[in-house]
């Protein structure tokens, strides 16, 4: 933890006090598998995919698990009739910050038997790729592209991968990455020029008003081959 | 740097590509075009429009007057609340919570220290949990009369409109006389409230209760069976029930499509399965069902706040641990103890454990749910995740509105209530 | 500024001189100011570009309680080129300000504007990267309504005093009023210094520099400020 000053006054204004170390502090499972059915179920079947897991908050239980597995696993989960995690309810990521992991955070809530899980899948700073869930879960498509827009977290195999938030040019970053500071890394008067410099007409489809797909976009699309891709396709 | 202009010209802009295709110069080649007859126009609805309901850019294309494709931007309101979030401490960012949905503040307040106080494991008073049920049912009320108001202007009957803001300006008065504010109205805290209920609240929230479903029958005369209305709204933006689920819908929507999904009888908070009410569950789909469940919503949500007022406990408001509420202010400046309570209080906030922690409550427009992670003594949070309904329900609006026309498309916007400032946060 | 020597007639009020008076009012001139004054402020049609929460209170001085149809201002006009005054009510992130921009430059004279709230007014809680501080680096503002978000009356109360602002022109000087520059179209108002000087952190937004981690990230040199740190 960081020092406080003796003010007092400091630590209000200060960033949020986060882990010195690059691990988190606990990294021990906590929690009897057998009160969660799918924990259970997940640690028999996928054992060595699975990380760790912990009861956080009382009584929600998270499982860490290898994000190169993340699809087969969630697959599964949807699938299996024992646990039908018929609802993707959000798509999250959450950095640390000072070099740890960032983690990409799927909420899952069957309908059928009222149980929720939360699977966490780290990924190593110079690997931000995890393979897309949009096609198994249609709630996740925008959910994934936030976490790319705010994290640069690349989902392989999105059919739209494109920012959502921040405009399709922004080139300061993601901006909830913990290195990435509030008011942004351009001066005030650059962001107000830049703001001014987009063109109005820019997200139009590549039609009649002769603009074309911007640049950024096509360069991007280009960059990751996906021949079924429509750069417009968005919102299904 | 200049906004770059573009010469257009009719004749000269128009060239051939490879596969007889006409298209722009500027049109990149190795891109799959849409395949766009020369029948088909582009329209460009918002992001300044009457109708978006908030800063909505669709673009569609057209096939006359059907929509063939619709394509929603969004990201103009993007104020980075999650940002924000992670440089205050939890009881300051309890006022950035009214400002995402500002039709249904007090939810957005309740749910988010609801959320901080499981991961802290706080347990609140009895007297807050009915307290915050009031204000959250009452909320919800506030946010289906703005949602009705709109609708109701998008179909073409402005009555409702002025009707609906008659009842919602006898809740802006009770919402100032709880917290001071009209509609950014902080009102919770991690422990507790802002303040107990004022004398004469709960009289004046039961004249409000009393008026209320008359105005909702008048408005329900004026729509319910107005062939018009109909006209507009049965049959327009159907989903089935299974589709819905995997889209992510929740709320009235999904409700409406036959999933009796509601996140106070499936996963209860503050005692809902205590409390007698029946949750409307729809047929088709449709705008019609929609805009049906949540007329039957506030009505339901009538009952539950006259439970909660019959039920409400004496007691204190907030928690009594000084490391999570304020001292009262005699206290404060007559005790050291409470000083150095409240000095810590106020200059550092309250530590929480590590850990994280999704909690969803049912909100006006669907699930709510509110995702903190803290590292072990955190005053601010690591992380704060809003997981907005509506963000994920208007994800659904091309699936829903392909295929239709363009008046429907402003209907099916407006059935599915949408909130401009949680969707971009 | 240079300006009125690309206007015709000079900019002055050399096309009406004599009775109209050149360059000062006259007894004529301010009866038919008074009239067109008068028609003007009690026909406004504002232009509602409500973005967040203070759009919320708009639509309730709409609505019978606060009623602006008594100021002539039921009739909300949703196309910029029939209205007159542009009511900005909400925060504007950088991606709507090129909007914001190209609205007003649409809404033809005579026309004024209203910042109404913290957020449209100075950006403000939100001292984010996102969020512009200050309308009034994207377009000009005649008035000014602070609060989160003003009542009602305070949006009327801002109202008013456009109507006050516009009982106080004249003919005589419609050039300075009127003028636009073509030139301007699609700018900001407010030059990188004035940018800078209207939207530095102050308060508690001092210590916002900081990144999440609490690391003040420090620029090589002077040029790198400027410049994204990747």
């Amino acid at each position: 933890m960081a020092e406080h000053d003796e003010s007092g006054l400091e630590a209000v204004e200060q960033g949020p006090l986060t882990a010195d170390a690059r691990e988190p502090r606990n990294v021990a499972s906590t929690g009897d598998p057998s009160d969660h059915p799918s924990v259970a179920a997940l640690l028999d079947r996928f054992g060595d995919a699975v990380l760790r897991h912990r009861v956080n908050a009382g009584d929600q239980w998270v499982v860490w698990i290898d994000p190169s597995r993340s699809r087969e696993i969630l697959g599964w989960l949807k699938d299996d009739s024992e646990h039908v995690y018929d609802m993707m309810s959000d798509v999250t990521g959450v950095d640390y910050g000072r070099g740890r992991p960032v983690e990409v955070v799927y909420q899952m809530f069957s309908t059928r038997h009222k149980r929720a899980l939360r699977i966490r899948c780290p990924l190593p700073l110079d690997a931000l790729e995890i393979d897309t869930i949009c096609d198994l879960w249609q709630s996740a498509n925008w959910l994934e592209r936030e976490v790319f827009d705010l994290f640069g977290v690349t989902f392989r195999g999105h059919p739209d991968h494109r920012r959502i938030l921040m405009p399709d040019d922004y080139a300061e970053g993601h901006p909830l990455r913990k290195d990435f500071p509030l008011r942004g890394r351009l001066s005030r008067a650059e962001q107000t020029r830049r703001a001014l410099a987009q063109e109005v007409e820019r997200y139009y489809l590549a039609d009649d008003l002769g603009h074309g797909v911007p640049q950024e976009v096509q360069a991007k699309l280009a960059s990751q081959a996906r021949p079924d891709a429509r750069p417009d396709e968005g919102g299904t | 740097m200049s906004t770059k202009t573009v010469e257009f010209s009719l004749s000269g802009s128009r060239e051939m590509g490879p596969d007889g295709i006409a298209r722009s110069p500027l049109a990149p080649f190795d891109i799959p075009e849409p395949k766009i007859d020369t029948e088909r126009m582009l329209i460009n609805i918002g992001p300044q429009h009457p109708a978006t309901h908030g800063v909505l850019r669709l673009v569609c294309e057209l096939d006359g007057e059907t929509i063939v494709k619709v394509v929603p931007h969004i990201g103009y309101l993007h104020s980075s609340f999650e940002k924000l979030g992670e440089y205050r401490t939890w009881n300051q960012i309890v006022t950035l919570t009214d400002r995402m949905d500002y039709l249904a503040p007090l939810i957005y307040n309740c749910a988010y220290v609801m959320s901080v106080e499981k991961l802290m494991g706080i347990e609140v008073t009895e007297r807050c949990k009915v307290v915050r049920v009031i204000l959250m049912e009452l909320d919800r009320i506030f946010g289906h009369l703005l949602w009705l108001g709109t609708t109701a202007i998008d179909v073409g009957a402005f009555t409702p409109f002025l009707y609906s803001f008659q009842e919602r300006e006898k809740i802006y008065q009770l919402h100032e006389a709880l917290t001071g504010a009209r509609i950014t109205t902080s009102a919770t805290r991690v422990g507790g409230m802002m303040a107990d209920l004022p004398t004469g609240w709960l009289d004046g929230l039961l004249d409000f209760l009393d008026g209320f479903p008359k105005t909702l029958d008048e408005v329900d005369r004026l729509l319910t069976g107005n062939q018009i209305h109909i006209g507009r709204t049965q049959g327009v933006g159907a989903i089935s029930g299974e589709e819905a689920i995997n889209c992510g819908l929740t709320g009235p929507n999904l409700r409406a499509s036959g999933v009796p999904y509601d996140v106070r009888k499936d996963r209860p908070y503050y005692d809902y399965e205590t409390y007698d009410f029946t949750v409307p569950i729809g047929e088709h789909g449709d705008c019609y069902d929609r805009y049906l469940c949540r007329m039957q919503e506030m009505r339901e949500s009538v009952g539950i706040l006259h439970q909660a007022m019959a039920r409400l406990p004496d007691g204190p408001i907030n928690v009594a641990d000084p490391k999570i509420s304020l001292p009262s202010k005699t206290d404060a400046m007559s005790d050291m103890e409470s000083m150095i309570h409240h000095f810590k209080l106020i200059t550092h906030g309250i530590p929480a454990p590590e850990g994280d922690c999704y909690y969803a409550v049912e909100g006006s427009k669907g699930e709510l749910g509110m995702y903190v992670v803290a590292e072990e003594g955190d005053a601010k949070p690591v992380r704060w995740r809003i997981r907005p309904p509506s963000f994920v329900n208007l994800s659904t609006i091309a699936r829903l509105a392909e295929g239709h026309m363009v008046s429907d498309l402003i209907m099916i916007n407006a059935s599915l209530d949408i909130v401009l400032g949680e969707i971009d946060r | 500024m240079g300006l009125g020597d690309k206007l015709p007639g000079g900019g002055s009020s050399k096309t009406t001189g004599g009775m109209f008076g050149a360059g000062s009012p006259t007894f004529l001139t301010s009866r038919v100011d008074a009239l067109i004054n008068w028609g003007r402020l009690n026909s406004l049609w504002p232009m509602p570009f409500g973005t967040a929460c203070c759009a919320i209170e708009m639509m309730a001085s709409a609505a019978s309680n606060y009623d602006i149809a008594r100021f002539g201002m039921e009739r909300m006009s949703f196309s910029p080129r029939q209205a007159d005054v542009l009511i900005c009510a909400g925060r504007v992130p950088y991606k709507l300000a090129p909007v914001l921009r190209r609205i007003w430059d649409q809404m033809p004279q005579p026309k004024w504007s209203i910042s109404m709230g913290a957020c449209a007014s100075s950006g403000g809680v939100f001292d984010v990267y996102s969020m512009v501080q200050g309308i009034d680096t994207i377009i000009p503002v005649d008035v000014y309504i602070p609060g989160c978000p003003p009542r009602p009356e305070g949006l009327i109360y801002g109202l008013m005093m456009v109507q006050e602002k516009i009982r106080q022109e004249s003919l005589s000087k419609h050039f300075e009023h009127r003028a636009e520059d073509p030139a301007r179209v699609a700018r900001p108002n407010a030059g990188d210094e004035q940018v800078v000087g209207l939207t530095g952190p102050f308060g508690n937004s001092t210590r916002q520099e900081k990144l999440s981690t609490g690391e003040i990230p420090r620029p090589e040199s002077d040029e790198a400020a400027e410049t994204i740190v990747s």
